[in-house]
């Protein structure tokens, strides 16, 4: 029975992903789809769906949502649309979910067909809970944020060439820039917590080891690019393509971290 | 039958258009004098700055003439012009089907000068409104307007007729949409006081937050600030003004570029980043075409714009046959409609006739011969009777009534059933009452859509 409602709401949040990505590419390709303004509603749709979803198939499986990495991309994902659906009303940013939509969809996918769920009571630590939760609401926050810098640079590029035929599908650069801003603002706090609380973990585990050294370089690289970022917005005046990409930057470094984190999954390793 | 009578930007000059135009508070006594002709069933007069059309419906075509002659009249009336006459090298008139397909187009937008323009289309609607407030609005016209209100839908719906910008302004105001989130919120600095600049300034300095305008003559700029509700700045604050401006429409005839690279880098710095965009319609150029590779910066010039403008009426004027076969398709569904109505007394009075012919012989026969029939029996034969007038009188209305929304002429076959039944005057009453119908119904239920 369990098992059922976790594949009907499986199937039901996939569908709803994939109309919603299918009608951002289209919009975004230039078919002029009036129903290309369900899209964000479709994601928003979703969010409730993908929720239900994770609870019934970690009911199934008796694992916390978040014990395992491709389970725990997928609540990421899932918070990731939560917020889009709630900030496109304030930003009016509705194109984010162009890269939302597919990318809620793969990890839907992924945390059912690939990999298989961690459990390693040796990884577990009281600390553990802060590190996944404040690294995951961080990295939907920024996949937002990223969203927006990428649909920045596509908008602010048409508008340096003088496209005027395309700027229309896009929202304004100003609404895009600040959309990232907020987002990279939000994510960041959470980005502390996360890198703090996962260099006292990976300490209690496995100090020393040269993919958790690579990582946790790489963690405090990107948590030094976003800094850097918001810093120099503040200071500088530090907008628009500067600030979009390195924001990307910074969102690519982040995704290193993950792939360290799935690639040791994969291998049979272990993250909680 | 409809008709309109009026003049265009395509038939009149601007002097002749003002003269005919009508303020909205002047319609009603216009309406009143023109529904106060004979001739007139009904009237509405629309005066837009590009057009003034009386649009009414004449009472016959034994009336059409007269009708017209009539509205020419009070047009030159109102004009203040001496005769009709005076009038006619600008008036075109539109009968029928014709004056039908004209209103149409006309809410449609297809007959505006700027093709695809939307106030067309709430001018129409303030027009209906006035006529009905008037009173003067109450049947086949009325029903004939409201179409048009669904019809300029339908085309602004699946056409793209309204599509683009099709303006230097406007394009500039899309452009200002896509850089910033809220105009209202903008700062907008006019550099410069020509023409053209004005224009587009008055559209984007609509609802912003401050409209500056920095001039060489001061007193240029405090003139012109004092026509557009704005605030006059001297030159020299040209380079501190570039730091609080968030639209700069530049339209000087400074032989050089009065905006500079380094001007907008120092700008740029003192604004912390924060976007600008230059729309500069000046020739030569007022701002270093070198501006627009800065980071946040953007300048539009006149070849630009003019470009968008090009392409926006391109759009437009490919979608013209796909409006006019809207157009065809609501004329021929409206036509369908009123060829019905003509058709209509006729039937109602050829089924009153025979069934007042055949329940008159029942009862005389009932009152003599049938006395002893009983109530239940009275009432079966009434039935076979009602039964009887059904099938007999199936076949002619629907011929009839097929007839008229084939879109064929069915007057002679109407003319025809009223000859052979003896139905003149009582078609002629049934015409009156309808017509009284319309005027209760309308009153009701022909409003826009």
């Amino acid at each position: 029975m369990t098992l059922e409602l976790a594949n009907i709401l499986f199937a039901a949040t996939a569908a709803v992903y994939l109309a919603a990505s299918v009608l951002f590419v289209a919009e975004l390709g230039g078919a002029l789809l009036g129903a290309a303004r369900w899209a964000p509603r479709l994601v928003a749709i979703g969010v409730p769906l993908h929720a239900a979803h994770i609870v019934v198939w970690s009911l199934f499986l008796h694992v916390c949502p978040v014990e395992g990495i491709h389970f725990a991309l997928s609540v990421a994902s899932m918070f990731a649309c939560f917020v889009y659906a709630v900030a496109r009303l304030r930003f009016r940013v509705d194109v984010v979910g162009a890269f939302v939509a597919p990318q809620a969809l793969a990890l839907l996918l992924a945390s059912r067909f690939v990999g298989p769920v961690d459990d390693e009571p040796r990884l577990r630590s009281a600390i553990l809970p802060f590190h996944v939760v404040s690294s995951l609401l961080g990295i939907a926050l920024f996949t937002l944020a990223f969203a927006a810098a990428v649909a920045y640079l596509l908008q602010e590029n048409r508008l340096k060439h003088k496209d005027l035929a395309s700027i229309q599908r896009l929202p304004p650069v100003d609404a895009l820039d600040r959309a990232e801003h907020r987002f990279l603002v939000a994510g960041f706090p959470l980005l502390t917590i996360g890198i703090l609380t996962g260099t006292i973990w990976a300490r209690e585990i496995e100090a020393g080891s040269l993919p958790g050294i690579a990582r946790a370089v790489l963690s405090y690289a990107s948590w030094a690019l976003i800094g850097g970022v918001l810093f120099l917005r503040a200071s500088a005046g530090w907008r628009g393509r500067r600030a979009a990409v390195g924001t990307i930057l910074g969102f690519g470094l982040a995704m290193l971290v993950l792939a360290f984190y799935l690639v040791r999954s994969l291998m049979g390793g272990a993250h909680a | 039958m409809i008709v309109v009578v009026g003049l265009s930007h395509r038939t009149a000059p601007l002097d002749v258009r003002e003269r005919l135009a009508a303020a909205p508070d002047a319609l009603p006594i216009v309406l009143a004098r023109l529904a106060g002709r004979g001739e007139l069933v009904e009237v509405m007069f629309l005066s837009t700055c590009n057009r003034v059309e009386v649009i009414a419906r004449v009472g016959g075509e034994d009336r059409l003439d007269g009708g017209l002659a009539a509205i020419r009249e009070e047009l030159a009336r109102h004009g203040g012009v001496a005769s009709g006459a005076d009038l006619a090298p600008y008036l075109y008139e539109k009968k029928g089907d014709e004056a039908v397909r004209h209103v149409f187009r006309v809410a449609a937008s297809l007959d505006s000068m700027v093709l695809g323009e939307p106030q067309i289309l709430g001018q129409v609607k303030d027009a209906y409104d006035a006529a009905v407030a008037a009173g003067t609005l109450r049947g086949t016209l009325g029903r004939c307007v409201s179409r048009a209100f669904a019809l300029a839908k339908r085309v602004r719906t699946e056409t793209d007729i309204g599509a683009g910008s099709v303006s230097i302004s406007s394009v500039a105001v899309d452009l200002a949409r896509r850089i910033f989130v809220d105009l209202d919120e903008r700062a907008v600095l006019l550099v410069g006081a020509g023409e053209m600049a004005e224009a587009a300034a008055r559209s984007l300095g609509k609802g912003a937050r401050t409209l500056h305008i920095c001039n060489r003559s001061f007193d240029r700029a405090a003139a012109l600030a004092a026509d557009m509700q704005a605030s006059a700045v001297p030159w020299e604050a040209l380079e501190a003004e570039l730091a609080h401006a968030d639209v700069v429409v530049a339209s000087t005839a400074s032989p050089r570029p009065v905006v500079t690279r380094e001007m907008v880098r120092r700008a740029m710095k003192a604004r912390k980043g924060r976007s600008l965009l230059f729309v500069d319609i000046a020739l030569p150029r007022n701002v270093e075409p070198e501006v627009h590779a800065m980071g946040n910066v953007y300048v539009y010039n006149v070849d630009d714009l003019e470009q968008e403008v090009a392409r926006g009426l391109k759009t437009r004027h490919a979608e013209v046959d796909a409006a006019e076969v809207i157009v065809a398709e609501e004329l021929a569904q409206f036509l369908v409609w009123t060829r019905g109505l003509e058709v209509q007394p006729t039937v109602v009075a050829m089924r009153t006739k025979v069934r007042a012919v055949l329940v008159s012989e029942l009862e005389r026969t009932l009152a003599s011969r049938l006395k002893h029939l009983g109530e239940g029996d009275r009432a079966a034969l009434m039935q076979m009777l009602e039964s009887g007038v059904n099938k007999l009188m199936h076949a002619p209305t629907t011929r009839l009534k097929g007839r008229a929304s084939d879109g064929n002429d069915a007057g002679d076959l109407a003319a025809a059933v009223r000859y052979l039944f003896d139905l003149e005057e009582a078609a002629a009453a049934q015409k009156a009452a309808r017509a009284e119908g319309e005027k209760v119904r309308d009153e009701d239920e022909l409003l826009p859509n």
